[in-house]
């Protein structure tokens, strides 16, 4: 395999990924979602928020979308980037040139990966400017570069997930339409798990909860930010309905790990063995 | 490449056992009806897809096992191209360098060299998507071309380009063979097979029925052969006679100026249908075997039986 054609085949992918006007539509909603509340507050009066939640605002435009919007976008870029190849038979062209499929599962794999970490990037660039240009100088900053890696990291699990179903059913719509469904109805379940065992105190309801796909991802970047930050910042997740499911690092870690390489396995496994289509549309 | 005894089995349908082969230097037309199996046998070479059973070697190397190796040197032009329409035709020729391997000053030169020669300089930085069906041909013959390969394989590669633009390809087809590359082309275009191709190999339900020289393939599946004659004035009786008597001819119909000579498969009495002709006195324009004779050949090989 060739860091070359890897490298090529990722920019490749990235340029592809940003043609398609669905990813940039969720993209700008996102940046929207995230800055727009900011300049909201601004017009309505920043009197508004208690002064002593201002420096710690940017953590709101970093945590609330992480649940839900990052995932998604991680969905999306993954979800079409095989599939879309077979739809518009630009697989076969890619692959009649001296290029190993490894090379292109990379290849394309690492460009959307790599689109996912600017998205996040520019979200946090967006978030602290937003925040700082409307309620002034923000603190705690020092733990930013710590909870971006860890949304990225997270992130593997829809971008692998949407990824494999992507390679496995090669047509886009379906593999936007199955990754979503398994994304909403994991939220879904945990949200009903969680209640029912509040209700019944009953710890297998917990414990199913932690094991869904959506549980370590919307966890992990609280777990490992939460302690570096002030009381006052927990405080504002409250208000806000942000919250770890009750887990720890290592376990939030491994799970992450475990659903994407299982995803990313069988995605490799399917692509080696199985034909290249032509033109499926 | 060598397909020895290739067979990919899609359960409802079986293509093969393919056994072809095609050397340096030559440029085999590749014919069949739709459905025969062609872009079947394509893609296998390709490694794109995987025989059942059988072999393939591309460039002395298997094309699934040895990918790069075998498509280092291969040049692929699909037929109906679905190319990146995102991107222009100068960034599918920078992308298609990068992934042979080319860099820098090689990349650079090799980019407007190859858009120049297909006749696109003017629209480099246009989307490919806003490109006309026959640009985009173009295009994709170019993008086969990119790194200078030894072996193009070309299907339908003329669809929707402009007479002129049909013979500056042929001319771009024989300068590659004449460097000493070859090329495998896939038509359904019988006058392009026989204007280009020496070597031919036609498929027919996914079975290979001919493999040989063009010449032989007409003769082999013919009944008769008809020679076309065009004189500067009326053909005499005398003249009719005297062609009628020729060894090898089996007919003659006067019309006109115009004379159609049948005769049989085995013979070519075109010499001395000429001396019998100037002898009489007559004018010869032109005279030859006539353009349908491919055709008539294709199908009858289609059939199976000669008609």
């Amino acid at each position: 395999m060739r860091a070359g054609r890897v490298l090529t085949l990722s920019r490749y992918e990235i340029r592809r990924a940003v043609a398609r006007k669905k990813v940039l539509a969720v993209v700008a909603l996102t940046i929207l979602l995230d800055t727009a509340p900011y300049y909201a507050l601004a017009v309505a009066g920043v009197s508004l928020i208690p002064a002593t939640y201002h420096p710690y605002l940017w953590v709101v435009g970093i945590f609330i979308p992480q649940a839900f919007f990052l995932q998604f976008i991680a969905l999306l870029i993954a979800a079409g980037s095989m599939s879309e190849e077979y739809e518009q038979g630009t697989a076969e062209v890619l692959l009649s040139k001296p290029v190993s499929r490894s090379e292109y599962f990379f290849g394309k794999y690492l460009g959307g990966y790599i689109l996912l970490m600017m998205v996040v990037g520019l979200n946090a660039v967006l978030t602290v400017s937003s925040a700082t240009f409307v309620f002034g100088p923000q603190v705690g900053l020092l733990v930013l570069p710590l909870v971006l890696v860890v949304q990225v990291f997270s992130g593997l699990v829809f971008y692998s997930v949407a990824f494999m179903i992507g390679e496995l059913v090669r047509r886009s719509s379906l593999s936007y339409i199955l990754s979503s469904a398994i994304f909403f109805t994991s939220e879904i379940v945990g949200i009903y798990l969680t209640v029912i065992y509040s209700l019944t105190g009953e710890a297998v309801f917990k414990t199913a909860s932690l094991y869904l796909p959506t549980s370590p991802v919307d966890s992990l970047p609280l777990l490992l930010a939460e302690p570096r930050l002030p009381g006052t910042v927990q405080l504002l997740f409250r208000l806000g309905g942000v919250g770890a499911v009750e887990t720890s690092v290592a376990f939030s870690v491994l799970l992450i790990a475990a659903y994407s390489v299982v995803a990313t396995a069988i995605a490799i496994a399917y692509f080696s063995r199985v034909d290249i289509a032509k033109k499926i549309a | 490449m060598a397909l020895d005894g290739a067979v990919k089995d899609y359960g409802s349908k079986k293509i093969g056992p393919i056994t072809l082969r095609v050397e340096s230097g030559e440029i085999v037309g590749f014919l069949g009806p739709n459905g025969s199996g062609k872009s079947t046998t394509i893609r296998m070479l390709l490694g794109l897809i995987r025989p059942s059973s059988g072999s393939v070697r591309l460039m002395q190397s298997d094309p699934i096992r040895q990918h790069e190796k075998a498509l280092a040197e291969v040049g692929y032009s699909p037929e109906l191209p679905n190319l990146q329409t995102f991107l222009s035709p100068r960034e599918l020729l920078d992308l298609t360098g990068r992934l042979r391997g080319l860099s820098g000053r090689a990349l650079e030169s090799e980019t407007p060299r190859l858009l120049a020669d297909v006749g696109l300089a003017e629209y480099e930085g246009y989307k490919i998507s806003k490109l006309s069906k026959g640009m985009v041909q173009r295009l994709s013959v170019a993008q086969a071309m990119v790194g200078s390969p030894k072996l193009l394989v070309l299907d339908e590669p003329t669809i929707g380009i402009d007479p002129a633009g049909v013979a500056h390809f042929r001319s771009l087809f024989r300068d590659f063979v004449q460097k000493g590359g070859t090329i495998l082309l896939s038509s359904h275009i019988l006058s392009e097979v026989e204007a280009l191709c020496t070597g031919l190999a036609v498929i027919h339900s996914g079975s290979l029925v001919y493999r040989g020289e063009l010449q032989k393939f007409v003769p082999t599946w013919v009944g008769a052969r008809t020679i076309s004659v065009e004189l500067g004035g009326p053909a005499d009786d005398a003249l009719v006679r005297a062609l009628s008597g020729v060894r090898g001819v089996t007919g003659v119909k006067a019309s006109g100026e115009k004379l159609l000579i049948e005769v049989s498969k085995e013979a070519d009495p075109r010499g001395e249908i000429s001396k019998l002709i100037v002898g009489s006195g007559a004018r010869l324009l032109s005279m030859g075997y006539s353009r349908d004779e491919l055709q008539e050949a294709y199908v009858n090989s289609m059939r199976g039986t000669i008609e």
